[in-house]
């Protein structure tokens, strides 16, 4: 709660330094100074800052996120739509995202000197490096517009099936899942490596244990810890980094509303996204320590 | 979380059959559209908003593309000698969407809201010639407005964004995003800030045979690559506001067509000529002579437009003065800077942003062609989203750009004194005299003569360097007809295209 608290009174204070105000935004080149004055006097902006971030703290206690300045209706239908495909997005990435960095990290760490190892790391390495903008515009140029696989943007509205809509976000999907299982595996390798040079798997194999067991019941559960650890930061990232996904995809999501509405200074829109992804980012903290506890046995 | 993860799925529903035999044109504006949208004409300033109230409204006269008034749903119009007495016939059996028929009461309505301060439309300066008490209606369909000064071109001032005709009686809370109006397509789904705004075919548009589409969908896609990914495969029929170098790329393509029209689009260069060192006429000389216009429309341009010789009013716009291109003079240039006292040359600041395309290039080439005559540019890049708030009007010399415009208002929105925008600092009290003596002057000939007089003044003397006019590039897939982008960037008519 305090943490929120700070945020939101962070982010009010950072948006109220920067230049302008949102009546000056709406009007653009075409304002006039009555015109100016007389949408101030409607959005409030003509009190001082404390008292409009009191306003809107007094509001947000008995649960209302307030009314957008710009788009003048209640913040909370306004986002809802967003978060919902944000939510879907992000969803789609981290369903597919864990299978495939354990699986990976496992046939790497296995294979550890092969050459199934090398080209996989090789790739790791290279997704590493890439910014996600730069993997986004990758895809589109050869599985959209080269092969024609797959549409560029991801316009969801545009979908009438469910096929369709998994089509239109295939490639925004493969994106984050390329962006943040990079990491994951090598750190997935690493560990897995460490665990199967340890003595007690050496012990399990000598007993004459299938390797799968070994792997399954002995090393995995000891080498997901760092995994989990990662994962919890992937997710604050994704946060983050689905802004820029969704801007190279026109996916319309909660990130490009969070960009859009700090152009425009409109704070009660600002400061419901960021309490969002607080929100978010305490929770997948909280899930990943559980998990930890959960895989460890040392630390219950 | 888990029941709003639901809602985008409701929205995939199969739809009803009939949907798939439906024509549905899926448009896309540059110019980026969110919370600020809106279909009230009188407060519509971006391009997307420009799109929807075209959709949904018409007007009393629009522009051809020479920028001459031609009719819509005023069939005819006519003055008084003086010119300060206008009276409009209004088509018949014309009907708004909601079944009202449109009478001279709603003209009379729109304009008088438009003109209200309480309205705060930013176009109300720019009419404010109208004087909203004496706007009568002689009967049902004629309509007579009386001027508080002769204005000649008076169909022309009100072709503009803000004058589409409302229905009387509509609530101001339904106008944003609910309106009703005249035009060939009804709005369907339009919510500020959400992504797609929607709009059916009016089955009762009084001009047969059209819309020849049964739904439109309007988005806006900002980033440029995106645009130009989307018509490329086919998720997107209809895109305009396309770089130079973008369209080059599109012409290889043989699923999709280029439309261009030549605009008087301006792009200046604007130095206040009351600020040292600009307020010498000749070290604005000097900075004019230092640009190469030919080399500026093929570096900034890659020749997709035409050449401007620091008038804003085109060569094929009405009223323009003909006058021969200003050629490069390095040597004149170092003369007139010496002649005004800086034989070392002078030091000044540009300030560019990526706001309008262009304008980073322009700003680069300015400099290295400046430098030579000792006119050493130092270029300030501003931030794009509100360059038009902090550094246009506040700084002394900045790019700049118009949209088309006819002559008069070419003329005198950015240069006449008492002009709001007024970007030049530029006052001469004979231009404004040429612009008012034009305005009342009912004899063709001699009102060309006056806005060509202007014209050469403000060539000659004024702060603006302006160098080109870009054409307006627009992209649509090959079996998309009946379209191309009207030189007046906020027209947009959607009621002729076809599909397949």
């Amino acid at each position: 709660m305090i943490s929120l608290l700070a945020v939101s009174a962070i982010n009010f204070w950072l948006v109220e330094m920067l230049p302008g105000d949102a009546a000056e935004r709406i009007l653009g080149r075409n304002a006039t100074p009555e015109g100016l004055a007389l949408l101030r006097e409607q959005m409030h902006l003509h009190l001082s800052a404390p008292e409009r971030y009191w306003l809107w703290l007094s509001s947000l206690m008995k649960g209302d996120l307030g009314t957008s300045l710009v788009a003048d209706r209640p913040v909370f239908g306004y986002i809802a739509s967003r978060v919902a495909n944000t939510a879907l997005l992000s969803g789609f990435a981290l369903l597919l995202y864990i299978p495939i960095s354990i699986s990976l990290g496992v046939i790497t760490a296995i294979h550890r000197g092969r050459m199934a190892d090398h080209v996989i790391s090789g790739m790791v390495l290279v997704f590493m490096c890439l910014p996600e903008f730069v993997i986004g515009l990758l895809l589109i140029s050869v599985f959209a517009i080269k092969l024609s696989w797959l549409p560029p943007l991801a316009l969801i509205g545009q979908a009438k099936s469910f096929g369709e809509l998994l089509q239109l976000i295939a490639l925004p999907t493969i994106t984050l899942v390329a962006a943040m299982s990079a990491y994951a595996v090598r750190m997935m390798r690493e560990s897995l490596i460490e665990v199967l040079d340890s003595s007690y798997v050496l012990m399990a194999r000598l007993k004459g244990m299938p390797t799968w067991r070994v792997l399954l019941f002995h090393a995995l559960p000891n080498a997901l810890g760092p995994a989990i650890n990662i994962t919890a930061l992937n997710v604050a990232w994704m946060i983050g980094g689905v802004v820029v996904v969704e801007a190279v995809f026109e996916f319309p999501g909660i990130g490009r509303l969070m960009v859009d509405s700090i152009g425009h200074k409109d704070i009660p829109v600002i400061l419901a996204i960021s309490m969002i992804m607080t929100g978010a980012y305490i929770a997948t903290n909280l899930v990943a320590d559980l998990l930890i506890i959960l895989f460890n046995p040392k630390l219950r | 979380m888990a029941a709003l993860a639901a809602a985008p799925l409701s929205a995939v529903i199969p739809v009803p059959k009939a949907w798939a035999q439906t024509k549905t044109l899926r448009i896309a504006a540059g110019e980026a559209d969110n919370a600020t949208g809106t279909l009230d004409p009188a407060k519509s300033t971006n391009d997307p908003d420009a799109a929807r109230t075209s959709l949904v409204f018409e007007r009393l006269v629009v522009l051809d593309d020479t920028f001459a008034a031609v009719p819509q749903l005023a069939k005819s119009w006519e003055s008084n000698a003086t010119g300060d007495e206008w009276t409009f016939k209004l088509q018949e059996g014309v009907k708004f969407h909601d079944g009202e028929p449109l009478t001279a009461k709603h003209v009379i309505y729109t304009f008088k809201r438009l003109l209200d301060p309480k309205t705060a439309s930013p176009g109300a300066s720019s009419m404010a010639t109208i004087d909203p008490a004496a706007i009568t209606a002689l009967d049902d369909l004629t309509v007579r407005f009386k001027l508080k000064k002769p204005t000649v071109e008076f169909p022309e001032l009100i072709a503009n964004r803000f004058t589409y005709i409302l229905r009387e009686g509509q609530p101001e809370s339904e106008l944003r995003t609910a309106a009703i109006g005249t035009g060939p397509f009804k709005v369907q789904r339009f919510v500020p800030g959400d992504d797609v705004s929607t709009f059916v075919k009016n089955e009762n548009y009084w001009r047969p045979g059209l819309p020849k589409v049964d739904v439109v969908e309007l988005r806006s896609i900002p980033e440029e690559s995106a645009r130009i990914a989307a018509i490329e495969s086919g998720q997107i029929d209809l895109v305009w506001d396309l770089g130079r170098a973008g369209v080059a790329g599109l012409q290889q393509n043989p699923d999709v067509k280029v439309v261009r029209t030549r605009a008087p689009f301006v792009l200046t260069l604007s130095a206040w000529a009351d600020t040292p060192p600009f307020d010498d006429v000749r070290v604005r000389q000097a900075m004019k002579y230092v640009v190469d216009r030919e080399q500026m429309l093929q570096l900034v341009l890659r020749g997709y437009g035409n050449i401007g010789d620091d008038n804003p009013v085109a060569p094929w716009v009405k009223y323009a003065l003909e006058a021969k291109t200003r050629e490069r003079d390095v040597e004149k240039a170092k003369a007139l800077l010496a002649e005004a006292g800086h034989p070392d040359g002078i030091d000044i600041e540009l300030f560019t942003s990526e706001t309008v395309p262009g304008f980073i290039e322009m700003a680069t080439l300015y400099q290295a062609m400046a430098s030579e005559a000792g006119i050493r540019v130092k270029i300030n890049k501003a931030p794009a989203n509100d360059y038009w708030s902090a550094v246009w009007l506040k700084q002394p010399f900045i790019c700049s750009s118009w949209s088309g415009r006819g002559a008069d208002d070419a003329l005198a929105a950015p240069y006449l004194s008492t002009s709001e925008w007024n970007e030049t600092h530029w006052k001469r009290p004979e231009f404004d005299a040429f612009i008012e003596k034009a305005r009342a002057t009912t004899d063709v000939a001699e009102r060309t003569k006056l806005y060509q007089q202007a014209q050469q003044l403000l060539r000659d003397d004024g702060g603006a360097i302006i160098s080109m006019f870009p054409d307006a590039l627009a992209a649509t897939r090959a079996n998309v007809s009946g379209w191309k982008p009207h030189p007046q960037q906020s027209t947009k008519d959607f009621s002729q295209v076809e599909i397949g």
